[in-house]
């Protein structure tokens, strides 16, 4: 679904990503961990477009097309879907508006009608539920005010009313209490299908305890140093990331 | 700088002809002011960004050619009839005299000013303009809670010639007495009009207003506006301005706290394109504390506008326990608009809370990226963020119906600027 291969990409004059490669297949759940500032949320932020970065080498394919070629609605409207580390608060658009403006859009893309108003309220409140999520939350501008445990499953009620192909969801554990950690836990698992992949990143290992992996990257400097299986994370969690830093430059 | 000059004989002349005689008085000594002082000119300080050449140009024309007015005709589906409140209505500087007997809500009283005894303070040279020119103006005399807005249409048209009008209303709300306030002003017609409108506030002890003022002119027409309050003991007031529409606008509101516990929450949206030039200076005087005041205009510019908020504070000695509060923020969706926002606090005693801040830039990148994430395309993104900036004004307007208007006021115009370069 995912093939990364040899991505570089820049902000400014700093180089964050240095030859990451990654293949992600569809079904599939992956993990990537490392250090602060290893660039984790920049390859997260590349995937979904931000104009900020920019990409120097290398190539993003995503259902065998460049996804570097689509503007992020584009890429969005194919099924790629950002959980992002800071939600961004924006006072005086109600939650439920951006909601059904953004499955419209995508549906519009494929050809289909808007969806219902009906449908998108029952749709929305059965996904709100899973998540633990009051409905008074629909009619609140988009995370206003929200608490950071808020902000995250407000993220996971977007991915599931999305449906997208491919989710990154870049900490989305950061600042969440065990019952927040565990809603949205739930609202990932319950998003895993044969025709999706997860793409998890995250600093600490905690999260991966609620949703398993299939393969766990560790990424240190712009470069994927280790790959394995779900107990590669346990031993990070372990033995710290300077292992792992230590062993990739010996 | 030279500008045209108005015929002061003509001015003489049309005040003398004035109906009204009771007003007289007033009129005569406030022309003697104006002719001594003339328009304030872009030397003095609080006019430096707003050039009144063609206000004056205006006025010259329509004394040139007689000082006449036009006749108006209020158009269908205006606030009149979609919005919930007891409507006045002023129309050229003329009171429309059913509306007046019509009015009838108990606990509120309107009369006219020449029934009773005009008062003035002779400080400011529009103002003076203003009772010279005065045919008559409203008074409205709150004692009780009013249950239902009290709206005043100022509505103003040409066809061939300039036309000049005057507004005035004198508001008293009474010590715990309550209303709230839509002052609307309307105007059409080809020929250049100028509007100068003299609203003052004032609000006893204990005693709260609620006002809107909602400015929607044409776009070949000017204004300018000057809304005085004094706040009594604990008195609250709350203010909400929107400018959509005129040339060149100009609002000038002036609160002064003469007593203690008094709090005043006022602001302001303003929505320029093209070549429109909306300017808003705002003053309070904290003359004694404690009392609070809080001030937010936030303005959206476009095309070649220009727009002004000066935002000034004194907080004078011995007002200790003052909270003022000022904020503008601004969008520039073009690289040629331009805004001079200028917060001024001038703080003359120790025990007090004072904050400012200003804003203007285009719109939050991350939330751009944020909705087009999302699958938004750019164009709908932006258009979201613009009318969640403004909405945010509109929210605080508590009637409903206006609410509701403005909000596809806001809506319209935003998407006329969307459109245009």
């Amino acid at each position: 679904m995912l093939n990364i291969k040899n991505l570089h990409a820049t902000i400014g004059d700093n180089e964050i990503l240095r030859g990451v490669s990654l293949s992600i297949n569809a079904g599939e759940v992956h993990a990537i961990m490392g250090p602060n500032g290893s660039g984790k949320s920049t390859l997260a932020q590349v995937i979904a477009g931000h104009a900020d970065y920019v990409v120097t080498e290398g190539t993003v394919e995503y259902k065998g097309r460049d996804l570097l070629d689509l503007e992020p609605e584009e890429r969005a409207r194919e099924g790629v879907f950002l959980g992002f580390q800071y939600p961004v608060e924006i006072p005086g658009v109600n939650n439920a508006y951006l909601l059904k403006a953004a499955v419209n859009a995508k549906r519009k893309h494929q050809g289909l009608d808007e969806i219902d108003a009906f449908e998108f309220l029952k749709l929305a409140k059965e996904k709100m539920a899973m998540l633990d999520m009051d409905p008074k939350f629909l009619n609140r501008g988009v995370n206003e005010g929200f608490s950071g445990g808020e902000k995250k499953r407000n993220e996971i009620l977007q991915m599931a009313m999305l449906e997208p192909s491919l989710a990154i969801l870049d900490e989305t554990d950061s600042g969440l209490d065990i019952d927040a950690l565990r809603a949205v836990a739930e609202g990932v698992n319950a998003c895993r299908a044969p025709d999706r992949a997860i793409l998890l990143v995250t600093h600490y290992q905690r999260l991966l305890d609620y949703i398993e992996p299939d393969h766990v990257h560790v990424l240190s400097e712009g470069r994927i140093v280790k790959s394995g299986d779900k107990s590669l994370a346990l031993e990070l969690e372990d033995k710290g990331y300077d292992w792992v830093k230590e062993a990739a430059s010996a | 700088m030279s500008r045209p000059a108005i015929d002061t004989e003509a001015l003489r002349n049309t005040v003398a002809a004035l109906p009204n005689a009771a007003l007289a008085g007033p009129r005569a000594a406030a022309l003697e002011h104006f002719t001594e002082n003339g328009f304030p000119g872009t030397r003095h300080e609080d006019w430096k960004y707003t050039d009144l050449g063609q206000v004056v140009d205006i006025s010259a024309r329509w004394l040139e050619s007689g000082a006449k007015s036009s006749e108006v005709i209020v158009p269908a589906g205006s606030p009149l009839e979609t919005i919930e409140a007891d409507w006045l209505v002023i129309a050229n500087g003329r009171i429309d005299s059913e509306k007046l007997s019509q009015f009838d809500q108990p606990g509120v009283e309107i009369t006219r000013l020449s029934d009773g005894e005009a008062k003035d303070s002779f400080k400011w040279p529009l103002t003076d303009l203003n009772t010279a020119l005065l045919e008559d103006g409203i008074r409205i005399r709150v004692t009780s809670h009013a249950a239902r807005p009290i709206g005043v249409l100022v509505i103003d048209s040409t066809d061939e010639q300039p036309v000049v009008s005057q507004a005035r209303i004198d508001v008293d709300v009474e010590a715990h007495a309550s209303a709230g306030f839509l002052e609307y002003h309307l105007s059409y017609g080809d020929a250049d009009h100028y509007s100068n409108v003299v609203v003052n506030l004032n609000v006893s002890d204990n005693a709260r207003a609620d006002y809107v003022r909602v400015q929607d002119r044409a776009r070949n027409h000017c204004q300018t506006a000057r809304l005085s309050v004094t706040l009594g003991r604990d008195a609250i007031l709350s203010h909400h301005g929107f400018d959509l529409g005129g040339k060149l606008v100009r609002n000038d509101l002036h609160i002064d706290i003469a007593s203690p516990g008094s709090k005043a929450a006022f602001d302001g949206l303003y929505i320029a394109g093209d070549d429109q030039h909306i300017d808003n200076h705002t003053r309070v005087d904290h003359r004694v504390g404690p009392a609070v005041s809080r001030q937010e205009y936030r303005g959206i510019l476009k095309g070649k506008a220009r727009c002004v908020w000066n935002g000034k504070a004194i907080v004078h000695e011995g007002a200790d326990g003052t909270d003022a509060d000022q904020a503008n923020h601004n969008l520039l969706l073009s690289s040629e608009a331009e805004i001079d926002a200028k917060p001024e606090l001038e703080i003359y005693t120790d025990d007090v809370k004072c904050s400012h801040g200003t804003t203007v830039g285009q719109l939050d990148k991350t939330a751009l990226f944020y909705l087009r994430s999302r699958g938004l395309d750019e164009l709908q993104a932006t258009r979201i963020l613009t009318h969640a900036f403004a909405a945010g004004v509109v929210a605080r307007v508590s009637n409903a119906s206006l609410a509701e208007l403005l909000s596809s006021k806001v809506e319209q115009r935003l998407g006329d600027l969307a459109e245009s370069g």
